[in-house]
């Protein structure tokens, strides 16, 4: 029962209270052309949520063989680069033999769920912070759905903001990043924190 | 002789990149790092140092990678590339200024594979020359560095009162803005501000 009360506690953390795009600002470029679209955003958000779970579990056995301390900032990203290669390509390929339709429709933007802030810097987040096995894959996935969550968040008001009735100035870019800053305000609270301005 | 198409005439190139597509401003490319660490003027100036490298060199050796490579292996071939370049990069940064790492944490190596890097390393198949591509990396460069560190002058000043470290006597301080949703505000902010100035060039263009 504590295992499960202690998942369930990690996950929620991951995709609500340390939210990757809304307290990091991880992936936040990705998220503004992945919302765009809103038929791919769960297509979208699985493959983000298969590969951090995937190299999180990796990741895992990085930490096993290299030692995080000391220079390894010089090196350790070239290692989490390889690993999400090989991943990327792996994945590619087995949809390609075994799931020709699922691969012709997600080709298109794979490459973009593979290589963005939010994955690689999962990794980074994860092997910082994470000490189990079991801790690198519920927070592996809980990034994943967190960027699930904050792709979606911003994908409803998408067609608001792009709005004519918009002022000019406002309309798009700018009052997007105003809106991603409240809702980073709003799971900002939840973490926590008290205003002292 | 044929006349070089409008769009991608020198003055042109220069223009887009600074302002009318300023990568930060306009693209809203690599904003991760900008809104984490550019929170005053010694950050940005850390940020925009450690961008300008990495980008600039991993854009120019990705350059050479053949167009008859397949696209999902040449992603692969230009963040390896990016994490080579990162290496001397990191031991540069970390001699030139040696509190950049430690001050930009997990934000520094993110940088490899930043939205800039990943849309632009295809430039060169669309633009008609290398030098052409590269005049447009480097003007692109040099928009988001000063979108970069304009960001953290302001933000320094409104969130913390001071200039680079000295208090500047502020009657008013908004810590909020020294917050990482303080900087996605801020960035709107500017961003509409940059609109607003596009559309006065136009209009005193158009006179």
């Amino acid at each position: 029962m504590e295992f499960v009360k202690n998942i369930l506690l990690a996950a929620f953390t991951s995709v609500i209270i340390e939210n990757t795009v809304f307290s990091r600002a991880l992936g936040t470029s990705t998220l503004i052309l992945v919302a765009k679209n809103r038929k791919n955003i769960f297509g979208f958000g699985l493959s983000v949520t298969y590969i951090t779970a995937i190299v999180s579990v990796l990741t895992y056995f990085v930490g096993k063989l290299f030692d995080l301390s000391g220079n390894s900032y010089i090196y350790i990203p070239l290692v989490y680069i390889l690993i999400l290669g090989v991943v990327y390509i792996l994945t590619l390929l087995c949809l390609w033999r075994f799931a020709v339709t699922l691969f012709v429709k997600i080709r298109k933007y794979i490459h973009m769920s593979a290589f963005n802030c939010a994955v690689l810097g999962a990794m980074f987040i994860i092997s910082e912070y994470c000490e189990t096995f079991t801790d690198y894959l519920v927070q592996g996935i809980g990034i994943g759905l967190g960027f699930v969550l904050a792709v979606y968040m911003t994908s409803v008001v998408y067609d608001r903001i792009y709005s004519e009735k918009t002022p000019y100035s406002f309309r798009g870019f700018p009052l997007l990043m105003i809106y991603i800053g409240i809702l980073s305000m709003a799971f900002w609270g939840f973490s926590g924190h008290i205003a002292n301005f | 002789m044929a006349q070089i198409p409008e769009e991608s005439s020198n003055k042109n190139i220069i223009f887009n990149a600074l302002l009318k597509r300023n990568p930060l401003l306009v693209s809203g490319m690599v904003i991760a790092p900008a809104v984490m660490t550019a929170d005053s003027f010694s950050g940005a100036v850390t940020l925009a140092a450690a961008f300008s490298i990495i980008t600039f060199f991993t854009l120019l050796i990705s350059s050479f990678v053949p167009k008859k490579i397949v696209y999902a292996v040449r992603i692969i071939m230009y963040a390896f590339i990016g994490a080579l370049v990162y290496v001397p990069s990191a031991i540069a940064l970390k001699y030139f200024i040696p509190d950049a790492i430690d001050n930009m944490g997990i934000f520094f190596p993110l940088l490899i594979i930043n939205s800039f890097i990943v849309s632009r390393s295809e430039s060169i198949f669309f633009l008609e020359t290398k030098g052409k591509m590269m005049l447009d990396i480097i003007f692109c460069i040099i928009g988001y560095d000063a979108a970069v560190i304009l960001f953290g002058i302001i933000r320094e000043i409104i969130g913390s009162g001071t200039a680079n470290g000295k208090i500047i006597g502020m009657p008013l301080v908004f810590s909020a803005f020294s917050e990482p949703f303080g900087g996605f505000i801020l960035i709107g902010i500017m961003a509409a501000l940059l609109r607003l100035l596009m559309l006065v060039i136009k209009k005193f263009g158009q006179k």
